[in-house]
C-alpha cells in the first residue's frame, strides 16, 4: 500500500512537471511577446524582457519557473495587472478560497444527492419513479454547463426575479444557488446513472440473495450491502467530476460574473500574461493532480481486490 | 443393432463386401448428391450478417429509434434548412433588428401586403448591405433575359419593386410603399424602362422570391436566427464527427499497436497514455486555441494547396479544435482497443495468421481491428457529443469559431449579453445543442446494446 502511494505521487510529479511543460512551450510558441502594444518601441520591449527575464534561453526560463514555485514564489504579472505579484491576483480578495469553496460544494452536492438518486432509482426499478429519474439523468448529462447555467439565470433571476442577477461578491447564501446547481447538475445526474446501473448490478449477486433470504429488510439489504459495492465505480468517477468542476467553474464564474480562479485564467490566457498563466495552470492542475492521487487512494481502500501496480481497467 | 453385427467383424481383415452386407448398403450409397438432395442439407434460415443483426436488435430499441430520428431531424435542419430559408447567416437586414419570432420588419409587412399577387420583387430595405454607401449610378437587375434599371431617388424612396402582377399588363412596374392598400391593391404605379445593358457604376440587386417569417427571430443586427442557428447545428455537427474521426484513427491505430506488441513497448505506451489522462485538458485546449491562432494563419495566407483552403475556410478555431483532438482525446479510445486487442490477440485465427507469415500490420489491420468493430462504433459515437461539448464550451468562452460565422456555443453567448430583453435568443440554440447531444448519447447507448449485446444493462 505505501509502495503504491509512493508511486502514485511520483507519478503525479511527473505529470505536473510534464503540465508545466507544455504550457511554457505552448506560451513561447506564440510570435510576440506580453509587451507588445500599439505604442511599445523595440527598446522598450527588449528593456522589459530583460527586466522580467524573457530574454534568457527558453530552458533557463523554465528552470526558473519551476525553481520559483517548489520555493513558493509565483512570480510578477506581466500585464493584467502588471508588476502585482501573481500570489495576490490568485490568492487576494479571497479568489481561491471562493473557487475552492464553489467547487467542493458542487462536489459534494453532486455526490450526496447523487448517490441516493441511484439508490431510489435501483429500489423502485421499473416503476415511474424510476422511469422519471432515468429521463431527468438522461436530459441532465446532454446539456452542457453553460447553458443550464445561462437557462437559469433567465428563468430565475430576469424571469422570476427570485435570485440574485449578479452575484460578484457571493456573499449571500442565496447567491450560492444557481452556481451550484449549475455546476453541479451534470455530474449529479451521471453518479446517479452510475448508482443505478452498478447497485442493479450488485441486486443479483448471490451475497444479497443470502442475505435476503435470511430475512434482512430491502432498505438495510441497499442501504448495508449492496451500495457498499456498488460505490466502486462512483469513485473511480470522481476524477472526472473533479476536472470537469474545475471547467465548468471558467463557465460559470464568467457567466455570473464570479471573481474566482478559472475567470483569471481565461482572461490570463486572452490577455497572454505569461506569469499569470503558468501560476494558474500549475495551481489548477496541482489541485487536479492532488484530488486525483486522493480518489485513487480511496479506490484502493474501498476495494482491496484492485491489483496494486497497475490502474488500468 | 450395428454394434453387435461391428462386433462380428474381424478387426484385422475387413471385407468391404462383408461391410456393406453388414450394415445393408446399396451400391449408389456412395453416389455424388444430386442439387435437390444438397438443397435439403443446407440450412433452413439464411445466415445473418453482423449487421443485419445489430440492425435487428437496434430497431428493436424504441428509444434509439427515436433518438436516431430525432438526430435525422436536426441533420435535415441543420443541412438542408439553409438551402429553404432564403438567408444566409452573415445577411444583415435594415429595418429588422431585434425582431421577435414570427415577427416581420415594416417592410416586409409591406411586401406581405402584395407579396401574393406577384412572384419576385426587390425591396430597399431588404437589400444585404447598405444603399446609401453608393455615390454614383443606378441600380439594375435582370429578370427573365431582360435588363431594367432604375435610379438612385427611387430607390430612397423606399420603393417596392414588383414584377409579373396578375392583372397588370406591363412586365416590370414599381410601386410606391405608400400607395398599397390595406388589402394590397394599388392604383399608381410607373414601368420600369428597359435597358440592354447596365450604365458603368451601376450596382446590380439581386431580386427576392418571396419574405420567409424570421421564425426565431432576429438579432441585434438583423441577422436571422433561425438561419444561425442552422449554421450553427450545422457548424457543431460537423466538428463532432471529424474529431470523432480523428480520434478513432489515432486511439485505434495507437492502442492496437500497443496491445498487439505487449511487453516493453506496451508498457511504454500505456504509460504515456496515463500522463495524458491525467492532464486536465481543457487548461492546454485553452492555451492551444491562442497558441495555434498565429501560426495557422500565416500557414493559410501562405499555403496555396487546396488542403490549407480548406482549412481556411473552417477558420483558425476550429482547426485548432482539431488539433487539440488530435493530441489529448484520444487516449480512451486507445485504451479501450488495447483492451480488446489484448483478448483477441490469444484467439486460434491470430496464430494462424501468424504461422502463414502474416506481417503485424496485416494481422491488426485485417484481423483484430475488424473485430473491434463494435466498439469502435461505440466509443466513436460517444465521442461525437463530447466533441460538440468541448467545442460549445469553447466558443461559449469566445474562443473557437469567429464570426460572422457561427457554432451553437457562440450564438448561446452572444444570446448572453441581451438575456435580460431576450431570453427567446439563447434558448433556440440552447435547445438545439441539447437535443443533438441527447439524441447522440441515446443511439450510441442503443448501439453498445445492438453490437455488443454482453455489455447490455
Amino acid at each position: 500500500m505505501l509502495w503504491y502511494i509512493i508511486k502514485r505521487i511520483g507519478a503525479s510529479i511527473v505529470t505536473l512537471f510534464l503540465i508545466l511543460g507544455i504550457t511554457f512551450f505552448l506560451m513561447n510558441m506564440v510570435p510576440g511577446s506580453p509587451f507588445l502594444t500599439e505604442k511599445s518601441t523595440p527598446e522598450q520591449i527588449a528593456l522589459a524582457n530583460a527586466k522580467y527575464g524573457l530574454d534568457k534561453p527558453l530552458l533557463v526560463q523554465f528552470k526558473n519557473y519551476v525553481v520559483n514555485y517548489l520555493q513558493g514564489d509565483l512570480g510578477v504579472s506581466l500585464k493584467m495587472q502588471e508588476g502585482t505579484p501573481v500570489k495576490d491576483i490568485l490568492f487576494g480578495q479571497g479568489k481561491f478560497q471562493l473557487s475552492i469553496k464553489l467547487g467542493l460544494i458542487s462536489l459534494l452536492v453532486a455526490v450526496i444527492i447523487g448517490i441516493p438518486l441511484g439508490c431510489i432509482a435501483a429500489y423502485n426499478r421499473g416503476k415511474w419513479l424510476d422511469g422519471f429519474l432515468r429521463v431527468m439523468t438522461t436530459v441532465g448529462v446532454a446539456i452542457p454547463t453553460f447553458v443550464l447555467a445561462t437557462l437559469l439565470l433567465a428563468l430565475f433571476a430576469v424571469k422570476l426575479q427570485w435570485l440574485p442577477t449578479l452575484s460578484g461578491s457571493l456573499t449571500s447564501p442565496k447567491e450560492y444557488i444557481m452556481p451550484i446547481i449549475s455546476l453541479s447538475f451534470y455530474y449529479m445526474c451521471y453518479i446517479a446513472k452510475l448508482t443505478r446501473t452498478s447497485m442493479l448490478d450488485a441486486i443479483n449477486q448471490d451475497y444479497i440473495r443470502t442475505a435476503r433470504a435470511k430475512g434482512v429488510t430491502t432498505r438495510t439489504l441497499i442501504i448495508k450491502h449492496a451500495l457498499r459495492n456498488s460505490l466502486i465505480p462512483v469513485i473511480t468517477y470522481l476524477g472526472p467530476v473533479i476536472a470537469g468542476i474545475i471547467t465548468g467553474s471558467f463557465v460559470i464564474e464568467s457567466t455570473f460574473s464570479i471573481p474566482g480562479l478559472g475567470k483569471y485564467f481565461v482572461q490570463s490566457v486572452l490577455s497572454r500574461d505569461y506569469t499569470v498563466i503558468m501560476a494558474t495552470t500549475f495551481v489548477l492542475s496541482s489541485l487536479v493532480i492532488i484530488m486525483n492521487l486522493f480518489v485513487d487512494i480511496a479506490y484502493k481502500i474501498v476495494d482491496p481486490r484492485i491489483t496494486l501496480s497497475s490502474q488500468e481497467d | 443393432m450395428s454394434d453387435m453385427n461391428l462386433s462380428k467383424l474381424s478387426p484385422f481383415r475387413v471385407d468391404a463386401d462383408e461391410l456393406i452386407e453388414k450394415f445393408g448398403l446399396k451400391e449408389d450409397d456412395f453416389e455424388k448428391a444430386n442439387e435437390t438432395e444438397k438443397e435439403s442439407m443446407v440450412e433452413m434460415h439464411k445466415s445473418v450478417s453482423f449487421w443485419a443483426d445489430a440492425w435487428r436488435r437496434f430497431r428493436a430499441n424504441t428509444v434509439s429509434m427515436v433518438a436516431l430520428g430525432v438526430f435525422i431531424l436536426t441533420l435535415i435542419f441543420a443541412f438542408i434548412g439553409p438551402m429553404i430559408v432564403p438567408y444566409t447567416y452573415s445577411d444583415q437586414f435594415r429595418n429588422a433588428q431585434k425582431l421577435g419570432p414570427m415577427e416581420y420588419s415594416e417592410d416586409e409587412q409591406a411586401i406581405l401586403n402584395v407579396a401574393g399577387l406577384c412572384d419576385a420583387f426587390y425591396a430597399t430595405s431588404l437589400n444585404p448591405g447598405s444603399l446609401t454607401a453608393l455615390s454614383k449610378g443606378d441600380y439594375y437587375f435582370t429578370y427573365k433575359g431582360t435588363t431594367y434599371a432604375f435610379n438612385l431617388e427611387h430607390a430612397m424612396e423606399k420603393k417596392v419593386i414588383l414584377l409579373n402582377v396578375e392583372g397588370y399588363d406591363d412586365a416590370v412596374i414599381v410601386v410606391k410603399e405608400s400607395d398599397i392598400e390595406e388589402d394590397g391593391t394599388f392604383e399608381e404605379y410607373e414601368v420600369l424602362e428597359t435597358t440592354s445593358e447596365a450604365s458603368e457604376g451601376a450596382t446590380e440587386i439581386e431580386l427576392k422570391t418571396s419574405i420567409f417569417p424570421h421564425v426565431f427571430g432576429t438579432d441585434s443586427q438583423g441577422r436571422d436566427i433561425m438561419v444561425r442557428t442552422m449554421f450553427g447545428a450545422r457548424v457543431s455537427i460537423i466538428i463532432g464527427i471529424v474529431a470523432a474521426l480523428i480520434v478513432l484513427v489515432i486511439g485505434s491505430i495507437y492502442g492496437s499497436i500497443s496491445g498487439f506488441a505487449g511487453g516493453k513497448v506496451d508498457f511504454v505506451m500505456m504509460r504515456i497514455v496515463e500522463l495524458i489522462y491525467s492532464i486536465p485538458e481543457i487548461l492546454i485546449v485553452l492555451l492551444l486555441q491562442v497558441v495555434l491562432k498565429d501560426p495557422l494563419q500565416a500557414w493559410f495566407d501562405s499555403s496555396k494547396s487546396s488542403f490549407a483552403q480548406a482549412m481556411s475556410d473552417l477558420g483558425t478555431g476550429i482547426v485548432s479544435i482539431f488539433i487539440t483532438f488530435a493530441l489529448l482525446y484520444w487516449v480512451t479510445m486507445a485504451r479501450i482497443v488495447r483492451g480488446q486487442v489484448l483478448q483477441l490477440k490469444k484467439q486460434e485465427y491470430v496464430t494462424a495468421a501468424t504461422a502463414l507469415g502474416a506481417s503485424s500490420s496485416r494481422i491488426i489491420r485485417k484481423h483484430l481491428l475488424p473485430n473491434c468493430v463494435g466498439q469502435l462504433v461505440i466509443t466513436t459515437c460517444l465521442q461525437i457529443p463530447s466533441a460538440i461539448f468541448t467545442e460549445s464550451f469553447l466558443s461559449f468562452l469566445g474562443m473557437g469559431v469567429s464570426a460572422p460565422m457561427a457554432s451553437l456555443g457562440s450564438l448561446c453567448s452572444d444570446a448572453l449579453e441581451t438575456i435580460s430583453l431576450y431570453p427567446y435568443r439563447l434558448v433556440f440554440p440552447a435547445v438545439v445543442l441539447s437535443i443533438i447531444v441527447l439524441s447522440l448519447n441515446l443511439v450510441g447507448d442503443g448501439l453498445r446494446d445492438a453490437l455488443d449485446p454482453r455489455l447490455k444493462k
